[in-house]
């Protein structure tokens, strides 16, 4: 098996995510981060059963080797769930500016705190 | 055919009261009642078997979608339409802009898919669906605090469904499917394998993150503290059992006791640990939710059938009692104007008398007094228990629950109260008198022979003996805070820590 395929590109972007979103303020930058770890999930699930000698799974005759369909069938769920999860998490930002005018998460949260105690 | 009518219409619903906007409540009263309907002939069904199961259009269980009704589902049913019937009467005087009554809708339906679903990568898609709505729901009244909330859960649980779905991926490499009938035969051999030990620890920390566990669901303080109380109410009685529903349901196919039990531990005293020092209301709740989760964990993490039946009936109890304490804590709150306990004990005569009659039936609920909902699980998981280690463990976390629940005892003095308003009580009603009739209610999904033969007077002593060195502990500790990080809240740290947890969880395995 060779050291480069698509579970261990999955991984290593999975970290990178994570990696951006700890160390990274920036709320939409955090979310670009987000997004890699979800492509990084459904990377790793399509890539599972990827063959050279094997067909996409869209039918093209009897007697073909083709892989097999399922995860392709929960990925594209997934992708959808996701989109959906990055668009309302985009529109929470977009509120949060408009009231702070900024992006920066330490700065968003400092204030919240300050307003709660008040 | 009725078990996947019971989400389906509520979709439908919830499109019918965007459309019908005056109507939105109408709509839920009678969403409810089919919904009552439904439960009702699922119950009459299970009088004869354990469990309905069907596959959607007629495919084979390997490639097409099985839905399962058995008696976890006829519990966790009740406890959402109680809860439902409950909420939408508390709601009944505020003004709601019409997606709220689709956002309910949307909520329970995807509740009662959690409930039939019997495959990994359903519950997958039905957690994220439920991640939405309850954060729309958070942040329903646009505040920024429940913003920031509802954003920081968002990206929580997206981040731990990712780390879930990582662990469906390996299952399916190795035995080709994902529905749990199948994967029970093909993981017989496979029990104690490496990469099913992975497996199964990216699955439980990826549901924990929206299970309510501490250190994994360090979102939930802010986020049940700062919604609607009824919202909270929702999200702690119905939403986190979800998770819980699911560990469940895994733990029956995977096995995964180690992870749960260390889990159920830690969230247990840490929840615990940080309610008992906490004063403002609601967060001190939502702590105390996180503390019970940990009762319910080990329920599932001993296993055996017994203890599986108390935790689904500890946790159908939690919801109704920490539903109505939410409820109550949003009145304490309005007629007090303050949100710290001490402020609103000292401004006590403004409660009215059903909102402190209810607080009354919660708390001693929660505390485990003898005949409420509380008392009669709590036996149940801990009859079950036998390694002394389990047995001291329970009975430290159902002494932390009495200290942290101890603030709330001056509430109880007798004062002249002004009445309440009226939907406000019913909707107390609803709740308490299923608290106070627990017993009864769960002969539907707990055998009755059961009940009778683990209840006795014995428990019923310690029941109460714990209550009062809870108090006494009350009374020595308060004064002595311990230095308790909140830190850990912010969303860098908490992800920091989910990281940690994540890893020691696989070092705890190495180790053992």
């Amino acid at each position: 098996m060779e050291m480069i395929n698509g579970v261990t590109v999955a991984v290593v972007l999975f970290g990178i995510g994570l990696l951006g979103l700890i160390i990274r303020r920036d709320l939409v930058i955090k979310l670009l981060a987000l997004g890699l770890v979800d492509s990084s999930v459904t990377l790793a699930l399509v890539s599972l059963d990827a063959r050279q000698d094997a067909l996409t799974p869209i039918w093209q005759g009897a007697g073909l080797a083709y892989v097999d369909p399922l995860p392709h069938a929960l990925v594209l769920a997934a992708i959808v769930i996701n989109f959906a999860l990055l668009a309302l998490a985009l529109v929470f930002v977009m509120l949060l500016v408009e009231r702070y005018h900024t992006t920066d998460s330490h700065r968003i949260a400092h204030e919240i705190g300050r307003e709660t105690e008040e | 055919m009725s078990i996947a009518l019971l989400p389906l219409f509520h979709f439908l619903f919830g499109v019918a009261s965007l459309i019908w906007k005056k109507g939105g409540k109408r709509l839920f009263y009678l969403a409810l009642v089919i919904d009552s309907a439904i439960i009702a002939s699922l119950a009459q069904h299970l009088l004869h078997q354990t469990s309905i199961s069907i596959v959607l259009g007629g495919w084979g269980r390997d490639i097409g979608i099985e839905l399962v009704a058995d008696r976890v589902t006829l519990a966790f049913s009740i406890l959402a339409v109680l809860l439902g019937f409950a909420v939408v009467t508390y709601l009944w005087r505020d003004h709601l802009r019409g997606y709220f009554h689709l956002l309910l809708h949307l909520l329970f339906g995807s509740v009662f898919a959690m409930l039939v679903a019997h495959d990994l990568f359903n519950i997958y898609v039905v957690m994220e669906l439920l991640t939405l709505v309850s954060s729309l729901l958070i942040g329903y009244r646009r505040k920024p605090q429940q913003i920031w909330a509802s954003l920081n859960y968002l990206m929580l649980a997206a981040l731990g469904m990712g780390v879930y779905l990582f662990g469906v991926a390996i299952i399916y490499y190795h035995t080709g499917t994902i529905n749990m009938t199948l994967l029970a035969d093909r993981l017989v051999g496979a029990q104690g394998q490496g990469w099913l030990i992975a497996a199964a620890i990216l699955l439980v920390a990826g549901i924990a993150i929206k299970a309510g566990i501490f250190v994994f669901s360090l979102w939930l303080p802010a986020a049940h503290a700062t919604a609607h109380s009824a919202v909270s109410a929702l999200l702690s009685g119905l939403v986190i059992k979800m998770g819980i529903v699911a560990l469940l349901r895994l733990s029956l196919v995977i096995d995964m006791q180690l992870p749960l039990l260390v889990l159920g531990a830690v969230t247990g005293l840490l929840g615990a640990l940080y309610a008992a020092y906490t004063y403002d209301l609601k967060r001190m709740l939502a702590f105390h939710t996180m503390s019970q989760v940990g009762y319910m964990l080990i329920g599932i993490g001993v296993g055996s059938e017994l203890a599986i039946i108390g935790s689904v009936a500890y946790a159908v109890g939690h919801g109704l009692f920490k539903g109505l304490l939410f409820l109550t804590s949003g009145e304490v709150v309005r007629t007090t104007g303050s949100k710290l306990i001490p402020e609103q004990i000292s401004l006590r005569e403004h409660i009215p008398r059903a909102t402190r009659v209810a607080l009354t039936i919660g708390t001693l609920a929660i505390m485990g007094a003898p005949p409420l909902a509380g008392f009669c699980a709590k036996c149940l998981i801990a009859e079950e228990s036998a390694a002394l280690l389990l047995q001291v463990l329970l009975g430290v976390i159902s002494l932390g629950t009495v200290v942290s629940f101890a603030k709330l005892l001056p509430f109880f003095v007798y004062h002249r109260a002004p009445v309440g308003p009226r939907p406000i009580t019913i909707s107390f009603s609803i709740l308490g008198m299923a608290i106070v009739g627990f017993l009864p209610l769960s002969f539907s999904f707990v055998p009755r022979s059961q009940w009778m033969a683990e209840l006795n007077p014995y428990q019923a002593a310690e029941g109460m003996a714990i209550i009062a060195i809870g108090i006494i502990t009350y009374r020595l500790i308060r004064k002595h805070p311990p230095a308790l990080s909140q830190h850990i809240f912010r969303l860098e740290e908490a992800i920091l820590v989910i990281l940690a947890a994540l890893i020691g969880l696989f070092a705890l395995h190495v180790a053992f």
